[in-house]
C-alpha cells in the first residue's frame, strides 16, 4: 500500500488540474479563432503549405491584374488595327474605282484630298495613346511612334507580361511589324514566351555559397549596337541594324502605299494605282491576321485567368484544410475535456475536504 | 522502587513530549516544498539488574530521523534537471517562433512575396511613376522585416546570455551554501546532533543547481557532500567550492563576428578553457543549446537569404537603364555625360554587402533613395515601355538563387520557419513528457518524505495518550509515596 502525503496528493491533484485546464485552454483559443494552427509548431509543416499557398495567392491575383492588363491592351489594340482595316478597305475601294483610266483629273483631285485624309487617320490610329503610353511604339512608348511623313520613330520591341507563372503573353505589337510591308517580317509570335525571361541572366548572374559571378562588363554603359546583342532576351524580332541590309530602305508601309495612293491621284498615274492594288490587299490581309493572332492572345490570356482561378480554389480548399479548425471535432473535444475537468474537481474536492482530524474532538 | 517509577515515567513523559513536539514540527512543515517528515525512534534504556530481576528503567529518544532515500533524490535531481531543461528549451525557441509566426499577421514571406509582385506591376506599366514608388515602399518593408527579424534573434541572444550569466552566479551562491551546510553538518552529528532540518536544506540546494545544470552529488565519508556538474567537474568539495564564472570569452581567435563578445562559462580559475558546450541539461544546457544551434543556424539563413536577395537583384538591375530620355549620336548611341549621373549599371540594394551580417545591413542603394527613375525596367536605354528588367526581377521569386541553386528565397525562408516549428513541437512534447516524469518523481519523494496529517493525526493521538498515561504512572507512584509515608505516622 502506497503511502499517501499531504503533498503527493496535492501535487496529483495540481497535475491533473493543469493538464486538463492547458487542454481546455488549447481547445478554447482554436474555438475563438476558429483556427487549428496559431503557430508553426501547431502544425510545422502545414504551417509551411499555409504560408507557401497563401504567396501562390497573391502571385495568383497578381497575374489576374496581369491578365486584365493585358487583355485591355490588347482589346485596345485590336480596335485600332480594325479602325485601321477600315481605313484602308475605304482606300482599297477607291484604288478599285480608280484603278481605270476612266476618270477625269478633277475628280481624281478630289478623291486624292479624301486618301489623305485617310492617311491622316491611319497615321492618327497609329500615334495612338492608351493612357500615356503609344501602344505601337514598342519600347519607346512614351515617344509617338510615327511622324507626319509616316516614318517609324519606334523600335521593334514588343512588351511581355507573365500571366500566369512562367506563362508570357506579348500585349503590344510595335508600329513596324503592324504598319509596314511584310516580306521576311513575321508577325509576333502570338504563342506565350516557353520558359523563364531568367535564362539569360542566369548565365551573368550565378550564385555559388559566397560568391556572386557577374559580368561587370556590363556595368559600362553600352550602345545600341552591343545592345542587340541581349535582345533575343524577349525573342524579339532582329533589329533595325539586322534587318536593314536584306530589306533595303524602301519598305513599303502602309502610309507610304496610302501617300503612294494620294500622288498617283493627283499625277492621275493609273498604272500604279493598279500596282498598289494587291499590296493594298496584303496590306489588308496582314491587319487580319494581327486581329486573328490578338484575339488568340486573347483567349490564352482568358484560359490562363480561368486556370489561375481554378488553382486559387484549390489552394484555398486546401489552405482551409490544414488551417481551419474542424467544428464539429473541436466542440466535441471542448465538451468532452470540460466533463474531464468537472469530474478532476469533483474527485479532488472528495480527497481535499476529508482528514482523521474531522473525526477527533 | 517508588523512585524508580518516577524515573521511568519522567523518561516517558520526556520522550512523548519530544515525540509530540516532533509531530507538530512535522504539522507545521506538512506544506513546506521540500521538507522530509521527521521519524522519532525510541530506545528502552539500559535496564538494571538487582538480584535475581531485571527491571526496566524507561525509554529515550534514539534518533530523530527524517525519512529519505538517497536514490529518490537522485532521481528528482535528475527529472529537475530534464524538465527544466525543456522547459527553457520550449520557452526560448517559443520566442524565437514568435518571430517567424505570419499565421495572423504579415510576415517576411507575405512582405517578399510583394516585393517580387510589385516588380510584376511594374512590369505592366513601367512608364509609372506610382508604381515605382510602390516598388521602393515594398523594398523598404522587405529591408525592414529583415532588419527586424535579425534584431529579434539578436535580442532573444542577448537575453539568453544575460539568463546565462545569472544562472551560474546562482549557482555558485548554492554551492557555497552547500559548502557551508556542509560544514555545518559534519559539526553537529560529531556533536551527536539532529540534522534532519539542515540535509533537507542541503538537499534543497543541490535540488537549486539541478534546475540550472545536471549535478551528481555524493555523501562521502564524513557526511559531507562533493557536487559535481555532470560532464564539467566539481563545483563543491566537502567545505571548499570551485567558483564558475560567465563572461565574454577573451580568446582572440574567436571563428566569426557571430562569436564576437560571446558568453562563455568557465571556472574562475582557468578563463581560457570554456566549459560551456559540456553542459548538457537544465537550464543552462537548453540556453546555450537554442544559442549554438537554432538561432546561430537562423542567422546564418538571414544572412544567406538578404545576400542572395541583393545580389541577384543588384546583378539584374545593373544591365537596366534609368529611366530617363538619354541623348543620343546621330549612330543612335547614348552619348554618356557627368551631368547625367550614372545612367546604366544602378545597384537597387546597397553594395557592397557582405555575407556576415547582411540581415542586418542590408539598405536600398543611394541611387534609388534619392531618385524613383533610377529603379530600372528597361533592358535598353530610351525605353520607357521595356519592362525587361522588372520582368526578370519578378521572376527571381521563383529562381532558385540560394544554396548553390537547389532553393528559391521563398523555399530557404520556408525551410527556417519549418525547422523552428519543428523544433518548438518536438520540445513541447518534450516538456510534457518530462512534466510527467517530474511530476512522478516528485509523488514517489513525496509519498515517503511527505507529510501525512492523517498519520501524524494518529501519531499525536498515540503520543498524547502515552503522555497520559505516565503521568497517570507518576501520580500513582506518588499515591504510593503518599502511602509509605503515612505509614511512618
Amino acid at each position: 500500500m502506497a503511502r499517501v502525503s499531504e503533498a503527493s496528493s496535492f501535487h496529483a491533484i495540481q497535475h491533473a488540474v493543469n493538464k486538463t485546464k492547458s487542454r481546455l485552454e488549447d481547445l478554447q483559443i482554436k474555438g475563438s479563432t476558429l483556427k487549428r494552427v496559431q503557430k508553426p509548431s501547431d502544425d510545422p509543416v502545414g504551417n509551411i503549405d499555409i504560408l507557401s499557398i497563401r504567396s501562390k495567392n497573391i502571385d495568383g491575383k497578381q497575374y489576374e491584374r496581369n491578365a486584365s492588363v493585358a487583355k485591355a491592351q490588347l482589346t485596345f489594340t485590336e480596335n485600332a488595327i480594325s479602325e485601321l482595316t477600315d481605313v484602308l478597305n475605304k482606300a482599297k475601294e477607291i484604288a478599285v474605282a480608280q484603278a481605270s483610266n476612266l476618270f477625269d483629273v478633277n475628280i481624281r483631285r478630289g478623291v486624292a484630298k479624301e486618301v489623305e485624309q485617310l492617311k491622316n487617320q491611319a497615321v492618327s490610329i497609329a500615334n495612338r495613346r492608351m493612357g500615356n503610353k503609344y501602344i505601337f511604339a514598342g519600347h519607346k512608348s512614351l515617344t509617338k511612334p510615327f511622324n507626319e511623313a509616316g516614318e517609324y520613330l519606334g523600335d521593334s520591341n514588343q512588351t511581355k507580361i507573365e500571366v500566369q507563372k512562367d506563362y508570357f503573353v506579348p500585349i503590344s505589337f510595335n508600329g513596324k511589324d503592324i504598319f509596314y510591308e511584310k516580306e521576311g517580317l513575321p508577325l509576333p509570335d502570338g504563342d506565350p514566351l516557353a520558359g523563364s525571361p531568367l535564362a539569360d541572366f542566369n548565365k551573368k548572374v550565378k550564385i555559388d555559397g559566397d560568391q556572386v559571378e557577374i559580368d561587370e562588363s556590363l556595368n559600362t554603359p553600352v550602345n545600341e549596337s552591343e545592345n542587340s546583342n541581349q535582345e533575343n532576351f524577349n525573342r524579339t524580332p532582329a533589329t533595325e541594324a539586322e534587318r536593314a541590309p536584306e530589306l533595303g530602305p524602301a519598305r513599303t508601309s502602309v502610309f507610304s502605299d496610302l501617300q503612294k495612293l494620294h500622288d498617283a491621284l493627283i499625277t492621275d498615274n493609273h498604272e500604279i494605282i493598279q500596282d498598289l492594288l494587291p499590296k493594298l490587299d496584303k496590306a489588308v490581309d496582314r491587319l487580319i491576321e494581327s486581329r486573328a493572332k490578338i484575339g488568340s492572345i486573347l483567349n490564352t490570356v482568358d484560359s490562363a485567368v480561368e486556370s489561375v482561378q481554378k488553382q486559387h480554389l484549390l489552394n484555398e480548399e486546401y489552405r482551409t484544410q490544414i488551417e481551419d479548425a474542424d467544428l464539429a471535432e473541436l466542440f466535441t473535444d471542448l465538451t468532452r475535456q470540460k466533463n474531464v475537468l468537472d469530474a478532476t474537481y469533483k474527485a479532488s474536492a472528495q480527497l481535499m475536504n476529508k482528514n482523521l482530524m474531522d473525526y477527533i474532538n | 522502587m517508588a523512585a524508580d517509577l518516577f524515573s521511568i515515567g519522567r523518561s516517558s513523559l520526556r520522550t512523548s513530549k519530544k515525540s509530540l513536539a516532533t509531530t507538530s514540527h512535522n504539522i507545521a512543515n506538512a506544506n513546506n516544498e521540500g521538507f522530509s517528515r521527521q521519524v522519532v525512534t525510541h530506545e528502552v534504556n539500559t535496564p538494571i539488574q538487582s538480584g535475581k530481576n531485571v527491571y526496566g528503567t524507561g525509554v529515550n529518544v534514539k534518533t530523530v530521523k527524517r525519512a529519505h532515500d538517497t536514490l529518490l533524490e537522485k532521481k528528482l535531481n535528475h527529472s529537475l534537471a530534464g524538465h527544466q531543461y525543456n522547459e527553457e528549451r520550449t520557452f526560448q525557441l517559443g520566442r524565437v517562433e514568435e518571430v517567424f509566426n505570419e499565421i495572423n499577421s504579415d510576415g517576411m514571406n507575405k512582405i517578399l512575396n510583394r516585393f517580387f509582385n510589385s516588380f510584376r506591376e511594374l512590369s505592366n506599366q513601367p512608364e509609372n511613376e506610382t508604381v515605382r514608388s510602390v516598388v521602393r515602399d515594398n523594398a523598404n518593408l522587405v529591408i525592414r522585416d529583415f532588419q527586424r527579424i535579425s534584431g529579434s534573434i539578436t535580442d532573444v541572444k542577448s537575453q539568453i546570455e544575460a539568463k546565462v550569466e545569472y544562472a551560474v552566479n546562482d549557482i555558485n551562491s548554492q554551492a557555497q551554501a552547500i559548502a557551508n551546510l556542509n560544514k555545518e553538518i559534519s559539526r553537529l552529528e560529531n556533536m551527536g546532533g539532529e540534522t534532519g532540518d539542515l540535509r533537507d536544506q542541503r538537499d534543497a540546494a543541490v535540488r537549486a543547481i539541478s534546475e540550472l545544470a545536471p549535478v551528481n552529488a555524493f555523501e562521502d565519508n564524513k557526511g559531507q557532500y562533493v557536487v559535481n556538474l555532470v560532464g564539467v567537474g566539481s563545483v563543491v568539495a566537502g567545505g571548499m567550492i570551485n567558483e564558475l564564472q560567465a563572461g565574454a570569452i577573451s580568446n582572440d581567435n574567436v571563428g566569426s563576428y557571430k562569436d564576437e563578445g560571446r558568453v562563455e562559462i568557465f571556472y574562475k580559475n582557468k578563463p581560457d578553457t570554456p566549459i560551456t558546450g559540456s553542459i548538457k541539461g537544465g537550464k543552462i544546457g537548453a540556453l546555450i543549446q537554442t544559442r549554438n544551434e537554432e538561432i546561430k543556424v537562423l542567422r546564418d539563413q538571414l544572412d544567406e537569404m538578404a545576400h542572395g536577395l541583393v545580389h541577384t537583384t543588384n546583378a539584374i538591375h545593373r544591365r537596366g537603364y534609368v529611366n530617363k530620355e538619354l541623348p543620343v549620336d546621330q549612330n543612335g548611341n547614348v552619348v554618356a555625360h557627368p551631368s547625367l549621373g550614372k545612367i546604366t549599371g544602378i545597384n537597387f540594394f546597397k553594395e557592397p554587402l557582405d555575407f556576415e551580417r547582411a540581415s542586418e545591413m542590408i539598405d536600398l542603394s543611394d541611387d534609388v533613395k534619392e531618385d524613383l527613375n533610377n529603379i530600372s525596367t528597361g533592358l535598353a536605354p530610351n525605353s520607357p515601355g521595356d519592362n525587361r528588367i522588372a520582368v526578370a526581377i519578378s521572376k527571381l521569386q521563383h529562381e532558385k538563387v540560394l544554396g548553390g541553386g537547389n532553393k528559391t528565397l521563398e523555399e530557404s525562408y520556408l525551410s527556417a520557419v519549418g525547422k523552428i516549428g519543428l523544433a518548438v513541437s518536438k520540445s513541447k512534447v518534450n516538456f510534457e513528457q518530462s512534466g510527467g516524469i517530474l511530476a512522478q518523481a516528485k509523488s514517489l519523494k513525496e509519498r515517503l518524505s511527505g507529510v501525512s496529517i492523517d498519520e501524524e493525526t494518529t501519531n499525536m493521538v498515540k503520543y498524547q495518550h502515552a503522555y497520559n498515561a505516565s503521568a497517570k504512572m507518576i501520580k500513582a507512584a506518588d499515591e504510593m509515596f503518599d502511602s509509605v509515608l503515612g505509614m511512618m505516622r
